[in-house]
């Protein structure tokens, strides 16, 4: 879901914004020295492929819609985090600009939100799964773990940069219906990032990014560093509607996240007062409950997958009925 | 695949398509912040707003039902957050909640409007040159040359694996959908990227340094 315009404070904006083109900028510095020339071929075509990619429709079952892949956490598995993010942000600014689908100023947000968080911050959960399960089961694992992480992180983010923009007292009401409804979505996520893996993983093994040559000191605190604020801002957002009946739940949340500034403070002071929060009790036990069950549900789908996998390396010509296409004569007008 | 919603329609062909891009991008720009920054419940500037936008759209010859086709598509996401925040916005006690929403609303649909007005008016590739020539990074600008060359190859290539699941796969259920649709980005994933590497390879060969040079319009500038 992108942000549309009109919704995000000035504030919010100015703030996302520079926030945006610093990690771009940091992208595109970490991504010169990778791939050199490279670069900008490569990034293209995976940028039409995300694109593409987003076009096949997977139907739901609870209601007559179909969904699609957002892609953050699979562009970072398969492009390394950086790669991933500066190609989910092409997408956006092409999106925003033919289709009016994001808001122009709500840029920076969503690329923060989809780029910045979903993959580099996707990738920051992946990569310890990873390493610590090994082989690949562990990136299946890893991935499909990520990947509900990455879609309920960006809600997230989405709700907080939507609170900071005046709406303090929604915030409780938001962050729970948000995390619901995407703890659901995340699982999707996961399912087609485990499954499209599990095919590339049988096909060409090789094209999984992986940093272990390039890993330095700074590198791997860093990483470090991101690990931990994504898990900090995963138990934020479970513990923030159980922590928001209590007075000082919200405040609390929010100077943790450094997002309660002085301005803020004063709005909250009147809606908060008289907000009630009948019923409130409820939401949040169910969002801590859909937390917890979605975690155990994608990390225990992801074992499946994996297992399923495992045994099918020996002949992967039972894969699936995609074989024969991939096997095809490649066309070669470039 | 449905190819035709990817590419603004170019066809019709008025006086907005002659004017430079930068002025263009720079005006749409120009009118989403003024549009942006009006405070919730000021009618008479969004009126205004609103006229000059239906002036422009009644000149650019872009037929007006398409543009609100297009965005009736993205105005759901809109209409739900209107909703959800209508009633906590600083200004909700004081106007109701109504006003407020329905402001947010009416923003939304400028702002829209002016967006894929310019899509309309302005091909794709100038939109490029006219971020190049406002100094946007260089590697930005190409990379979205080559996804915006390359997408409906890839999207021709999807089309053609679809088309071909479709026709050998009988036995369809909901269930099946979801491992044969991860399949078929598997492989459009393996065909993009080596795909990627050809791609790189032949412009090497073509004694490609890096610029893109173009035979229309106006030249980049020097670097």
């Amino acid at each position: 879901m992108h942000i549309p315009d009109n919704l995000l404070s000035q504030p919010v904006i100015l703030t996302t914004g520079a926030v945006a083109l610093g990690g771009f900028a940091l992208g595109l510095r970490r991504l010169r020295t990778r791939l050199r020339d490279r670069t900008m071929v490569l990034m293209g075509v995976m940028s039409a492929f995300v694109f593409a990619a987003q076009m096949v429709n997977f139907p739901l079952f609870v209601v007559p819609a179909s969904g699609h892949l957002i892609g953050g956490v699979l562009a970072a598995v398969l492009l390394g985090p950086w790669a991933g993010a500066l190609v989910l942000g092409t997408v956006l600014l092409v999106q925003a600009l033919l289709f009016a689908d994001g808001g122009i100023l709500a840029l920076g947000a969503n690329f923060v939100n989809l780029g910045l968080i979903a993959s580099v911050g996707g990738y920051a959960i992946y990569d310890p799964i990873r390493k610590s399960v090994g082989g690949q089961s562990g990136v299946l694992i890893g991935a499909m773990v990520a990947a509900w992480f990455s879609v309920l992180l960006a809600s997230l983010a989405f709700t907080i940069e939507l609170a900071a923009s005046g709406y303090w007292s929604d915030l409780p009401r938001v962050l729970g219906w948000m995390t619901m409804i995407h703890a659901v979505i995340g699982l999707g996520e996961a399912m087609i990032t485990g499954l499209v893996l599990r095919t590339v993983l049988s096909v060409r093994p090789d094209l999984i990014f992986d940093d272990e040559g390039a890993t330095t000191r700074s590198g791997r605190w860093s990483r470090v560093a991101l690990g931990g604020l994504a898990a900090s801002l995963a138990v934020a957002a479970f513990l923030a509607p159980l922590a928001s009946p209590k007075d000082d739940g919200l405040e609390f949340v929010g100077g943790r996240l450094g997002f309660l500034n002085d301005e803020a403070g004063s709005l909250l002071t009147g809606p908060m007062r008289d907000y009630s929060i009948e019923g409130l009790p409820d939401i949040a036990l169910v969002t801590a409950a859909v937390g917890l069950i979605g975690t155990l549900t994608v990390f225990i789908t992801g074992l499946i997958l994996a297992r399923a996998f495992t045994q099918n390396t020996q002949n992967h010509n039972e894969l699936g009925p995609s074989s024969p296409a991939e096997k095809g004569p490649e066309p070669h007008a470039a | 695949m449905r190819l035709d919603w990817l590419e603004p329609d170019q066809s019709a062909r008025g006086p907005l398509h002659r004017i430079d891009a930068r002025v263009k991008l720079l005006a749409t720009l120009a009118l989403v912040i003024s549009v942006v920054l009006l405070p919730i419940g000021v009618w008479r500037p969004l009126g205004g707003a609103a006229i000059l936008l239906a002036f422009l759209i009644g000149i650019s010859g872009v037929p007006p039902g398409l543009l609100m086709r297009r965005g009736l598509a993205v105005l759901p996401v809109v209409v739900l957050l209107a909703v959800m925040i209508a009633h906590s916005h600083p200004m909700a006690p004081a106007l109701g909640p109504w006003i407020v929403g329905g402001t947010i609303l009416a923003k939304n649909c400028l702002t829209i409007l002016s967006v894929l007005l310019l899509a309309h008016v302005t091909p794709f590739r100038d939109l490029m040159t006219a971020l190049e020539r406002l100094r946007a990074p260089t590697v930005l600008v190409a990379t979205l040359l080559l996804m915006y060359r390359y997408l409906f190859v890839l999207a021709d290539q999807l089309g053609r694996m679809a088309r071909a699941r479709r026709s050998r796969s009988f036995r369809n259920s909901r269930w099946s959908e979801w491992p044969l649709g991860a399949s078929l980005i598997a492989g459009l994933l393996l065909r993009s990227f080596e795909r990627g590497e050809r791609v790189h390879a032949a412009m090497l060969a073509r004694g490609w340094d890096g610029t893109f040079r173009s035979l229309d319009g106006p030249d980049p500038p020097d670097r």
